[in-house]
């Protein structure tokens, strides 16, 4: 047995991601910029545009089209798109379905006990939702407002003067795989702004760039975790929202699955497992299609069909893991960019809709007032999520996470103490290390899992229904470590969702073209930078 | 050269085919929606033929319900300069459409008006010729070559076994076909300007016409399939099998 | 209802094939109606096969020439089957190239409905019921046409018929039309390498071929399919080095859907299989009988495949001969 330590080989974001030099004459101008179209940008491009409708705002977004990266489970607590939109009724909104029923179970490999349900994890009342149809939908009011909407065109590099952000570029398209321009080559556009909003969601490369530019830490590191999804067309409706703890998961790996009801005919069903996990050989795609086999699950999903899969890490440091500054000089960071995620109620969307309304309102009095995102205006920004539900909320369950780290037994009992003291007990933080900081052990290699094509698939099956929409001759946007060697190899080949890494002999084979975005090895091993507008999946149910 | 495109909204060419509730058209929720694939060759070719004759216009046009008014932007984002939304539901007979078209066509008095070769929903391959046709204009299909000077224009299209070559006086339809020029992406300041250009919208009405559809239902799942033989020898009864069952020779 | 018109094409005096099954469609559609089907063909001279027509169900054979006809001429065709049209219940072509060219036009001239790419026509009422693959051949419409349909029969949808009918020969006219658009000639078709995404037919090859070398095996039975055939690959190969990337067939979410996949040497990693079984007919070839491309394959031969693409090659090029 060996023991792997990722961060070994862990190569660094390319420094170029924040750039000193000047943006082009050509250069559009824009009052503020946000970068990414997920709920916490459209929210904030929204909410601006209701407090100044005369700002220029433009949002960038990857995907080539909205809500094509997007993913969550999702349950979604409306208070803050009913605050986004006062004057609609919860039936306006583009939800799924109600939530009246829910199950929480503990899963062996064959049987299953119903749990009572925690109180952090009852949904009651809440909505299931596609947030990718969420975000088509906020993407349709953003444009009829007028703010101008940037889909397939990735953000690349920050323009920055002396300590501000004054810019974006964004990545250019139609390069072949040595770089040299095709016919169908698109140059990169600089835009300017005054203020840019970081709204790129989970483990955001800008973002990322901007904080070790600028020194900002937090109390732990962000660690994260890697959700694998499928939506499922299913014969019946499902009755009620299920989660699960224990089963697949190893006793040292922190996570869960939940399965929920989209209509009458479909169901979402994933697995999500912290990646502090300490077994080198885990692999979330596989574990989520075993345990579609489990009998709590099979009997759901049998004579249905699967329309579309997807993955993607969720950012699940909590409180003590929240940037020490949300803001700087012309720059503000929302949603999972910034860790608006409470673990033990498995619920970020309204958090980031709710940063992104309270980081527009301070935009928007930032420049009525002064006419320029300075850092002393945009600060108003960091007190205004300090005196909101996303800091008290995420202040009460601070610990809950962190208790996992030793594994699940341990966890469950101290997370039952945190939850009856609201917080108070242990009092103090529990520290954690980077997920990269922690190893992993290698295994000799288990039984290999077999897809029944049916009800299991393979990662490549997999990567084929999201829809990965990449050109197969881009140049590659991952940056891999030197000389890693073959049982690093098996790590990400087993870590990597989509089937982008592979260990050949004692060489690792990379796939970019398959990377779905899902940000896992930029966690843990080789990491992602933004690559030609409209590549990767293209979700259209997630 | 003043250059009109017509453009049809259509479905993603990966979505996933789901029959509608009322069995005659796809169940749309869900769907995403772009511009017809061969209505950008189109559209390219407008832009191009604009640019190369160092003046000029090019006018998008579109008939469908309003959801259509977004393609148009897309349209006006790649650089087409001035958009107009025939504002109605199109019928289900291509003539109907064609005419309405056409009409509309005339009074902009174009140099030449370019279509896709055909739309990737209803395959209908018609609309073009149709309008060239009510119009009294020369047209050619499916071009994958096409050069303007002196006010005509050169043409080559793909037919079984060659490539066709033709040439008529302008002003005349042309509809495009894949192989014509690569189709430029909407630069960010295109997707900028397109929200300042011209949009007119007309509304009209399509007639009925002569077609009712009456079902629409998915092809029958693929057979098993079977081994033929072993080694050269099954080859013959390959060949028949891929000649008369399965007609692909 | 009175009688059905096929118009049959011909290149340089000679008939193209498909005139015994675009017959067939309109003889079986004029039975049902006790109806009668005149072929006509526009030619500027002698066309040969004018004789079969009557046996491929054709009660009359009208020839339309005029010296412009020696190339396509939509104009002039039109115009002959406008003073003509009122005798006739439908308007039947094939729907190749031309056919598709030809068929609205012809319909937008008699202001009547058309229906392209039809795999099925039947009489139903007093309407014409055909069914036509729509969305890529991702669903079928069925639909009633009123009036004087012109209907595009997709090559391939029927089978000739042998009927003893007469065939009489009849000359019309052509009346004085514009020749708006003019046919110069066919060129033949450059000889560019087709994308796997765009050929009609891919042969890939895979690991079973051993060596880069033999990927020439491959080439060869693309070239014996004409400027329709491509060659593609597995991922494996590529990787190896052994073709250029561009061949590649499935690795992402892109997938080729040709009429005709062959798939030499490969095994069928999902990857692959992933990537091309939108393909209309897959055809695979195969030393291991358990290899999971033949799960996918509509046909399957499983041996050496150093015997059976050389024989392959040889055949297809004798069928693309005739």
């Amino acid at each position: 047995m060996s023991v792997v330590l990722p961060v070994q080989y862990q190569p660094p974001l390319p420094a170029s991601m924040i750039r000193r030099d000047q943006p082009g004459a050509e250069a559009i101008e824009l009052d503020v910029l946000v970068v990414g179209a997920g709920p916490a940008g459209l929210a904030c491009a929204i909410e601006l545009h209701r407090q100044s409708p005369d700002l220029t705002i433009g949002v960038l977004e990857k995907a080539g089209a909205l809500g094509e990266h997007t993913l969550s489970g999702a349950v979604i607590n409306p208070v803050a798109i009913r605050a986004l939109f006062p004057d609609l009724k919860d039936e306006d909104f583009p939800f799924r379905q109600r939530v009246d029923h829910e199950g929480v179970y503990y899963l062996t490999k064959d049987g299953s006990t119903k749990v009572p349900t925690p109180p952090t994890m009852q949904n009651r009342g809440y909505y299931a939702a596609s947030l990718c149809e969420v975000v088509r939908w906020l993407g349709e009011q953003a444009e009829t407002m007028g703010i101008n909407l940037f889909p397939g065109f990735p953000a690349e590099s920050l323009f920055v003067d002396g300590e501000r952000v004054i810019g974006v570029r964004t990545v250019p398209s139609g390069l072949d795989r040595a770089g040299e321009p095709t016919d169908v080559f698109q140059e990169p556009t600089d835009l300017v702004a005054k203020v840019v909003v970081l709204a790129e969601g989970s483990r955001g490369a800008l973002g990322q760039a901007w904080r070790s530019w600028r020194g900002v830490g937090s109390a732990n590191p962000q660690i994260f975790a890697l959700g694998v999804k499928e939506v499922w067309q299913v014969t019946q409706p499902l009755d009620r929202i299920i989660h699960t703890l224990g089963w697949p998961l190893p006793a040292g790996a922190f996570g869960g699955s939940w399965c929920y009801p989209m209509g009458p005919d479909q169901v979402s069903i994933g697995l999500v497992v912290g990646l502090d996990y300490h077994d080198a050989t885990l692999d979330v795609h596989e574990s989520l299609q075993r345990m579609k086999l489990h009998p709590l699950f099979r009997p759901i999903l049998e004579g249905g069909q699967l329309l579309e899969w997807g993955a993607k890490t969720i950012p699940e440091g909590g409180f003590y893991s929240l940037p020490d500054r949300l803001s700087g000089d012309g720059l503000v960071m929302v949603g999972d960019t910034a860790g608006f995620v409470d673990v033990p109620s498995l619920k970020g969307v309204h958090y980031a809709m709710e940063s992104g309304m309270l980081a527009a309102k301070a935009i928007a009095s930032a420049l009525a007032n002064a006419g320029t995102g300075d850092a002393a205006a945009l600060s108003a920004y960091d007190q205004a999520v300090q005196a909101s539900r996303i800091t008290s909320d995420l202040r009460r369950t601070r610990n809950i996470r962190l208790a996992f780290k030793d594994g699940f037994a341990v966890g469950a009992i101290k997370a039952g103490l945190m939850t009856l003291t609201g917080g108070a007990f242990p009092g103090d933080r529990i520290a954690m290390p980077r997920d990269a900081d922690v190893p992993r052990a290698s295994q000799p290699p288990a039984e290999p899992f077999v897809p029944d094509n049916v009800l299991t698939f393979s990662k490549v099956d997999a990567v084929f229904k999201s829809g990965n929409a990449t050109r197969d001759s881009i140049p590659s946007h991952l940056i891999v470590g030197e000389q890693v060697p073959g049982d690093v190899a098996d790590f990400y080949a087993h870590l990597c969702p989509a089937g982008v890494y592979e260990r050949q002999g004692d060489h690792l084979v990379v796939n970019a073209p398959n990377c779905i975005d899902c940000k896992a090895t930029d966690v843990l091993g080789p990491r992602w930078t933004p690559r030609e507008g409209g590549s990767g999946p293209t979700y259209r149910l997630m | 050269m003043k250059i009109a495109v017509c453009l049809r909204r259509v479905p993603d060419t990966t979505t996933k085919i789901v029959i509608g509730a009322d069995g005659v058209s796809i169940n749309e929720a869900g769907v995403k929606f772009v511009p017809n694939p061969y209505d950008e060759y189109a559209l390219e070719a407008a832009i191009a033929l604009k640019d190369a004759a160092g003046s000029g216009e090019t006018i998008v046009v579109a008939l469908g319900e309003d959801a259509v008014q977004e393609t148009l932007r897309t349209a006006l984002a790649m650089g087409i300069d001035r958009a107009i939304h025939l504002q109605g539901k199109p019928s289900a007979d291509g003539l109907e459409n064609a005419r309405l078209l056409a009409a509309h066509l005339a009074s902009l008095n174009c140099d030449a008006v370019l279509f896709g070769k055909l739309a990737v929903d209803d395959y209908g391959q018609q609309t073009g010729a149709m309008v060239a046709e009510l119009m009294g204009l020369p047209c050619a299909t499916a071009v994958a070559k096409l050069e303007v000077s002196g006010g005509r224009a050169t043409t080559e299209r793909e037919v079984e076994g060659g490539v066709e070559q033709a040439g008529c006086a302008l002003p005349a339809v042309f509809t495009c076909d894949k192989g014509l020029n690569n189709p430029r992406l909407p630069s960010l300041k295109g997707i900028m300007a397109a929200k300042k250009k011209p949009l007119d919208i007309v509304p009209v009405s399509a007639g009925s016409g002569q077609v009712a559809i009456v079902s629409l239902a998915l092809p029958a799942e693929r057979a098993a399939g079977r081994i033929v033989g072993e080694g050269a020898a099954a080859v013959p009864a390959l060949l028949q099998l891929l000649t008369s069952e399965a007609k692909v020779l | 209802m009175t009688a059905i018109l096929a118009i049959l094409e011909q290149r340089n005096g000679s008939l193209r094939k498909g005139a015994a099954e675009l017959l067939a469609a309109a003889r079986q559609v004029a039975d049902q109606g006790g109806a009668t089907v005149d072929a006509l063909v526009c030619g500027h001279g002698p066309v040969t096969g004018l004789d079969g027509l009557g046996a491929a169900g054709a009660d009359r054979v009208l020839v339309a020439t005029h010296p412009d006809f020696a190339n396509y001429c939509p104009d002039g065709v039109v115009a002959t089957v406008a003073a003509i049209a009122a005798n006739y219940r439908a308007v039947f072509v094939a729907a190749t190239s031309t056919g598709k060219d030809l068929a609205p036009r012809v319909a937008a001239h008699l202001g009547a409905t058309c229906a392209m790419d039809v795999t099925s026509v039947v009489m139903a009422g007093a309407m014409l019921r055909v069914v036509r693959p729509v969305y890529a051949g991702r669903a079928l419409q069925t639909v009633d046409l009123a009036g004087t349909p012109v209907v595009a029969v997709r090559p391939g949808s029927y089978a000739g018929v042998a009927a003893a009918k007469a065939g009489a020969m009849d000359h019309v006219t052509v009346p004085a039309f514009t020749r708006r658009l003019e046919v110069t000639g066919i060129r033949a078709p450059e000889k560019a390498a087709l994308d796997v995404t765009e050929a009609r037919v891919v042969i890939s090859g895979g690991r079973g071929l051993g060596d880069a070398k033999n990927f020439a095996l491959l080439e060869e039975l693309a070239a014996a399919f004409g400027g329709e055939a491509t060659v593609g690959a597995s991922r494996a190969v590529v990787d190896a080095g052994w073709i250029e990337h561009g061949a590649q067939v499935g690795q992402t979410g892109k997938t080729v859907a040709p009429d005709l996949y062959v798939a030499v040497g490969i095994s069928g990693a999902v990857q692959h299989l992933a990537g091309m079984r939108t393909a209309k007919v897959i055809v695979a070839i195969n030393r291991d009988k358990d290899a999971p491309i033949f799960k996918v394959a509509d046909f399957g031969i499983v041996g050496d495949l150093f015997e059976i693409v050389p024989a392959l090659t040889a055949a297809i090029a004798k069928v693309k001969a005739n």
